[in-house]
């Protein structure tokens, strides 16, 4: 299989000099949907930064063959559609249709290309009725929906997410499960709740102090007691049926 | 300090919005080489700061029982120049008008020059002219107190000019200048001192920030409290802080304020030349003609008919209202909607 | 009143909603310019402009209560004023109304003109914004000629100021939790630039993460939109209608009224 991201001996600093990744190797295949989990502040989200090219380190990164550089950058941000921890942050214009419409205006698209592709990503999260809502009328998991919603109009073929299930209750939670899984793309999930990533993703990353940890098979890590143990990670309640199916 | 539409006429209204909008659109133009691309949701969000700013409210010193809030022209004209902190003020003032209903739709010219132009570009620029030659402690001290006070100071001077030039309020030109000066160099104080400790903050935990405007290190020292509130305490005088304790916003105060005095004559009065000229201007330029009836000996009966007429001016349209609303309410009953909210 | 629903009548549908947002705020400043234009002493055509904004209010299905409401809680400032004005002018005058002939004065007059004039311009100011989003004004003052730049102000403004007044009403009600005496002047002082000062530092924090947000969607510092905004025939009618309500209240209730 291609692979989606890889990356070679990556090492990135704080301006004020704290290390927050050092020597991280890490390749993702096309279409996996792995899960970085780890405790907080453990460089999940500066990783991720990295990976659209928000953190310049010293290393390699390489996104669906294209190195992380400079010239590069524009390409890489059609490719790898990144959606933060705070849905706040990632909603700021007045209206929904005018967030999910700001990528692929940037892209270059023409208004009929843009107005086809806000309704199609707005369909895919459930939101179509929403457009001409301002975010601020918007409940938590509706945001939430909302925030991958500006990243999926720009079809991406890979979509990263921090902390998505931040702030969820456990039915919106589910219902975003739900549309995760159904998403064609490669996804990066970056997530401290371990029931939520043992239900979505296919294979595990664990990160601490900047370094990957372990990485492997979903299950095989997160059932690992002491493992999670070590790392202040609780075990996921139970297997997820249906991912078993 | 929000102006209303009624405080202003016509022409006022009118001319300070076409100054306001000519600023506004150079500004905007000028600001365009000066504003990057990064700068653009920084500004959107300090525009958000201040007004979230304007709800972390404290005691006023000494005048007890009153409380004060941020103004914050002059912390972004210091943070961001005195361009991009005019249209951020502007905008937040726009808002205030749009969706807080603060300050009406004519008045916005009064206000955004009032409140965003002027305190902004004064404020910045006696910062600057004060810090010129180097950075000290001292120095940029004095520079945000005197930008402060002087910038709010020079904004509210106009609340007056462009009142008495509407003609449309009743108190002395110079008992309101009066009035405004005195209350907003109090509001000025405090603004100072509180932008100064919020700089000092903002220098102490992200000294990136604010690396570009603010050299040295600044620091509200005790020593230069007290020395700053004894300068101005002698300056304001006993009088100014007796009249000023007890009111709850500077700005209404200033308005409320009246002279006390048994033989009080008012100054400008409706016999007053410069009233009845700006009544001449006023009507020269308002659709309507003067209506209500005046007590010059005319004939009672004119009058009783005129009595009627207003009567049934203001009856008739109370009544079409009433049934208006009980129209749409028998409708609304008869088929109800969801309303989506 | 929760501040963040201070806007949710404007995300109400019905005729007046579905107008153009230019048609509509257009009409607005030229009401208002109307209204402050006549003359002090005209109070009894003010109800009759007042019904103007009145029947835009109960078409939109906007609750009396709410704008009455909201009229009282932006008034003080100028009900302080209107009020001084008795002080200033005392000019005897005599005001006829129905049977009955007051003996008043001439700054009573005008502080009843002044309240007036300021309960109509804000019934229509508020008829606007509670009928029309503010995406939509917005989009309409672009198209009006307000400079780009500080539209893309005013929509972060619009965006933010609700995120950033829940954080502020975070940090306060943290210190009325913490504050159990009183404090001298001199720590007030500090505790609210404290205050102020994480507040200032969150807020340049989310800037920060809006910005690498908008970069990741690949703006490149060329801000576009799409204009939703379409004139239609109600447009048309309702400006019509508006120019009939104000022109015959000038031709027909003013000789009348006279």
């Amino acid at each position: 299989m291609a692979k989606a991201i890889e990356i070679k001996r990556f090492s990135y600093k704080y301006p004020d000099g704290t290390i927050a990744l050092s020597d991280i190797n890490l390749s993702i295949e096309e279409k996996q949907k792995v899960v970085l989990i780890g405790p907080n502040g453990a460089g999940k989200s500066t990783l991720m930064l990295a990976m659209a090219g928000f953190a310049k380190g010293e290393g390699e990164i390489i996104v669906n063959g294209l190195k992380v550089e400079k010239k590069n950058l524009k390409k890489i941000r059609t490719v790898i559609g990144c959606c933060f921890e705070n849905p706040d942050d990632q909603l700021f214009m007045p209206t929904l249709f005018d967030d999910v419409a700001f990528g692929p205006l940037n892209m270059g698209f023409n208004t009929e290309q843009v107005k086809i592709r806000v309704a199609q990503a707005l369909r895919t999260v459930g939101m179509e009725a929403m457009a001409e809502k301002a975010p601020h009328h918007l409940s938590a998991g509706q945001k939430r929906a909302a925030a991958i919603a500006t990243v999926l109009s720009m079809s991406p073929d890979i979509i990263a997410l921090d902390e998505p299930d931040g702030s969820l209750d456990p039915r919106n939670r589910e219902k975003l499960v739900a549309l995760l899984k159904n998403l064609p793309q490669t996804l990066i999930i970056a997530t401290c709740n371990m029931n939520f990533a043992a239900a979505i993703g296919d294979r595990a990353v664990l990160v601490d102090k900047g370094r990957i940890i372990a990485d492997g098979e979903a299950k095989e890590i997160m059932f690992d007691t002491k493992l999670m143990a070590e790392y202040g990670l609780e075990m996921p309640a139970m297997v997820n049926d249906t991912s078993e199916l | 300090m929000h102006m209303a539409n009624e405080l202003l006429s016509l022409p006022v209204a009118g001319g300070t919005l076409a100054i306001a909008g000519g600023v506004l659109g150079l500004i905007c133009r000028k600001a365009k080489q000066v504003i990057t691309s990064e700068k653009l949701a920084l500004m959107g969000i300090l525009g958000a700061f201040v007004f979230a700013a304007q709800m972390v409210n404290f005691r006023l010193p000494a005048m007890p029982g009153t409380s004060g809030h941020m103004v914050g022209a002059v912390l972004l004209a210091i943070i961001l120049g005195p361009h991009a902190a005019a249209i951020v003020m502007s905008s937040v003032i726009i808002v205030q008008c749009l969706i807080f209903q603060d300050g009406g739709l004519l008045a916005l010219g009064c206000n955004i020059i009032n409140m965003a132009i002027v305190p902004t570009y004064v404020g910045y620029y006696l910062y600057r002219i004060v810090t010129a030659k180097q950075f000290s402690n001292l120095r940029t001290y004095i520079g945000v107190m005197l930008a402060c006070l002087i910038g709010i100071e020079m904004g509210a001077v106009l609340v007056p000019i462009e009142t008495s030039l509407s003609g449309v309020l009743m108190v002395p030109f110079s008992t309101f200048l009066a009035t405004m000066i005195g209350v907003h160099f109090l509001v000025g104080l405090v603004e100072s001192l509180i932008t100064v400790t919020v700089l000092a903050y903002i220098q102490q935990v992200r000294p990136d920030i604010v690396a570009d405007n603010l050299q040295g290190k600044i620091r509200l020292s005790k020593r230069a409290v007290l020395t700053t509130f004894v300068v101005f305490t002698i300056i304001i005088g006993a009088g100014l802080s007796l009249l000023a304790s007890g009111m709850p916003d500077g700005l209404e105060w200033s308005y409320a304020e009246r002279p006390d005095q048994p033989n009080f004559k008012p100054v400008v009065s409706n016999n007053d030349s410069r009233i009845a000229v700006v009544d001449k201007l006023q009507s020269k330029y308002s659709l309507m003609p003067d209506y209500s009836v005046r007590s010059d000996g005319e004939d009672k009966k004119i009058q009783a008919l005129a009595g009627w007429r207003s009567f049934a001016g203001i009856f008739g349209s109370i009544t079409t209202m009433v049934i208006i609303w009980l129209t749409a309410w028998i409708l609304r009953r008869n088929n109800p909607k969801t309303v989506a909210v | 009143m929760h501040h963040a629903h201070i806007d949710k009548f404007a995300y109400q549908d019905s005729p007046v909603h579905r107008l153009d947002a230019r048609v509509k705020f257009i009409a607005a400043v030229i009401f208002t310019a109307v209204v402050i234009s006549l003359p002090r002493t005209s109070f009894a055509i003010l109800f009759c402009y007042a019904i103007g904004p009145f029947v835009i209010l109960v078409l939109g299905r906007i609750p009396l209560k709410f704008v009455f409401k909201h009229i009282l809680l932006v008034s003080p400032f100028v009900l302080i004023l209107a009020l001084s004005c008795p002080l200033y002018d005392k000019t005897p005058v005599k005001i006829a109304f129905g049977p009955s002939v007051f003996q008043t004065t001439v700054g009573w007059e005008r502080c009843c003109t002044i309240c007036g004039k300021f309960v109509v311009t804000m019934l229509a100011l508020i008829a606007l914004v509670s009928t029309t989003r503010f995406s939509n004004l917005l989009a309409g003052l672009g198209k009006l000629g307000v400079p780009k730049l500080l539209i893309i102000q005013l929509g972060f403004l619009y965006r933010y100021i609700f995120v950033l007044i829940d954080t502020a009403q975070h940090i306060l009600r943290a210190r009325t939790g913490r504050t159990f005496r009183n404090l001298g002047v001199k720590q007030e002082m500090k505790i609210a630039s404290a205050m102020l000062g994480s507040l200032f530092i969150r807020s340049i924090d989310t800037a920060e993460r809006i910005n690498i947000a908008m970069h990741g969607r690949g703006f490149n510092g060329n801000w576009r939109t799409i204009s939703r905004l379409k004139i239609s025939n109600n447009d048309y009618i309702f400006g019509v209608l508006f120019s009939v309500f104000v022109i015959s209240l000038y031709f027909f209730a003013v000789p009348v009224l006279n």
